[in-house]
């Protein structure tokens, strides 16, 4: 049996815990939130150091792609350090193969994405492989970077554009505490209605919604009228909170274990168990290959009709 | 670089950044529904400047002006360096010299628009 532990900066109410073969090989897949507190974080990250197969990281990301540049959040940074001998990842390294076979499997297999649909990604900076994807795929993208993390009222239009301001910002704004850009602990347990209000044109406009869902989700509008949902951590009371507010479809980029799709670092803990090599030898390669032996295509979940909220048909 | 800097020298770096604020029409732009004051003023010598956003428009007025949403409190050397872009503001607010008080949200917008005027 492999076990791996997902260590989150978000809230302990979302922790979940299952046991599932994946490869044929038995896990036991773990996710321990620590509401935001980055000390109790690295404690626990000590304390499973040597003792897990692989670590993920969540609620956090430790590296951010821009095209071959990668900036290191500092907050991050300081949980990766804190393990010393067990694999610890945080989601990235296959955050860009994984979310770029989705959306191609999406434009290329289902009428989710034609060319031409409107987008909304609520943050690209984390997720750059996606936003060039749905670029590549001809979408008519809206980057809310600035508008969700600054309160900025500025669409980014394009990835030239976003790659520019990535450039510009993102070298000072890695060394910020995280929770002053991004919902971490509680905050992820609530919806600001205010905002919610203010930036409801950006949702309404789009027809696919796209990225982190702890981000949708707290500025999510009252009302939605059928939008897609591409995103993954979604939990059972998620789906039932998307169904009610009027979404019409949720894609996960993520498998779903017993009922709820982990974050990306959950499965590349799982994918550097499953390589039994060191760390620093595995590539995207390795990731694009396993994905391909799981047979992986996205989890598309109708959300219109009686369905059941763990999301099978 | 001196360790006391004159209140003309802030002065200057601040009409530096306002001037760079204004030549940049996507960020007036970005910026015409925040209408904010923001005091700026020395620790060390007796130098308080105002800085008005209203309708994307940057204005800097010297002292006091009415109620301040936001107040920026460093060091006059400080200030003089980071408002003429020489340094940015996020390893002196972390390490305490550079003090914002304000709504959070606030503060990182200030933070946000100091990047795009000056960050590389």
């Amino acid at each position: 049996m492999k076990r791996v532990v997902s260590v989150s900066l978000g809230s302990s109410r979302r922790d979940h815990e299952v046991r599932t073969e994946v490869l044929g090989v038995p896990f036991e897949i773990k996710r321990v939130g620590t509401d935001g507190d980055l000390e109790r974080a690295v404690a626990l990250l000590q304390e499973l150091d040597g003792r897990v197969d692989a670590i993920g990281l969540g609620g956090i990301d430790v590296f951010l792609y821009v095209d071959e540049h990668r900036y290191v959040v500092r907050d991050g940074e300081r949980l990766l350090t804190a393990v010393r001998r067990t694999p610890v990842v945080d989601g990235s390294g296959l955050k860009n193969t994984l979310e770029r076979e989705v959306v191609h499997y999406l434009a290329a297999h289902t009428d989710l994405l034609p060319p031409g649909t409107k987008v909304l990604m609520v943050s690209a900076a984390d997720r750059f492989g996606m936003a060039r994807a749905l670029s590549e795929v001809g979408c008519d993208l809206i980057f809310g970077d600035l508008i969700f993390a600054a309160g900025i009222p500025h669409a980014i239009r394009s990835v030239e554009e976003l790659r520019r301001l990535a450039h510009r910002l993102l070298p000072e704004l890695v060394k910020l505490p995280f929770h002053l850009l991004y919902p971490t602990g509680k905050k992820q347990e609530e919806i600001d209605s205010e905002k919610a209000a203010k930036f409801e044109p950006y949702y309404r406009e789009a027809r696919v919604i796209a990225g982190d869902f702890h981000l949708i989700r707290r500025y999510l509008p009252e009302r939605l009228d059928g939008q897609v949902i591409l995103t993954n951590t979604t939990t059972p009371e998620d789906v039932a909170l998307l169904r009610a507010r009027g979404a019409g479809h949720l894609v996960t980029t993520t498998p779903v274990f017993g009922g709820r799709t982990f974050g990306t670092n959950v499965l590349e803990a799982v994918f550097v168990a499953l390589l039994s090599k060191p760390l620093h030898e595995v590539t995207p390669t390795d990731y694009l290959t396993l994905l391909h032996r799981l047979q992986f295509k996205p989890h598309i979940l109708p959300l219109a009709g009686d369905i059941d909220e763990s999301g099978q048909p | 670089m001196t360790k006391v800097a004159s209140h003309d020298e802030i002065s200057k770096s601040l009409k530096s950044f306002v001037e760079g604020y204004n030549r940049n029409a996507q960020l007036k732009a970005m910026n015409r529904d925040w209408n904010r004051t923001v005091l700026v003023q020395a620790t060390d010598i007796s130098s308080q400047h105002t800085l008005v956003l209203r309708d994307g428009e940057l204005t800097l007025l010297e002292g006091t002006a009415g109620e301040a949403d936001l107040t920026v409190t460093a060091g006059s050397d400080l200030l003089r360096d980071l408002f003429s872009g020489e340094i940015t503001p996020t390893e002196p607010y972390l390490d305490g010299r550079l003090k914002v008080l304000g709504r959070e949200e606030d503060i990182i917008r200030l933070d946000f628009i100091s990047l795009m005027i000056w960050g590389e």
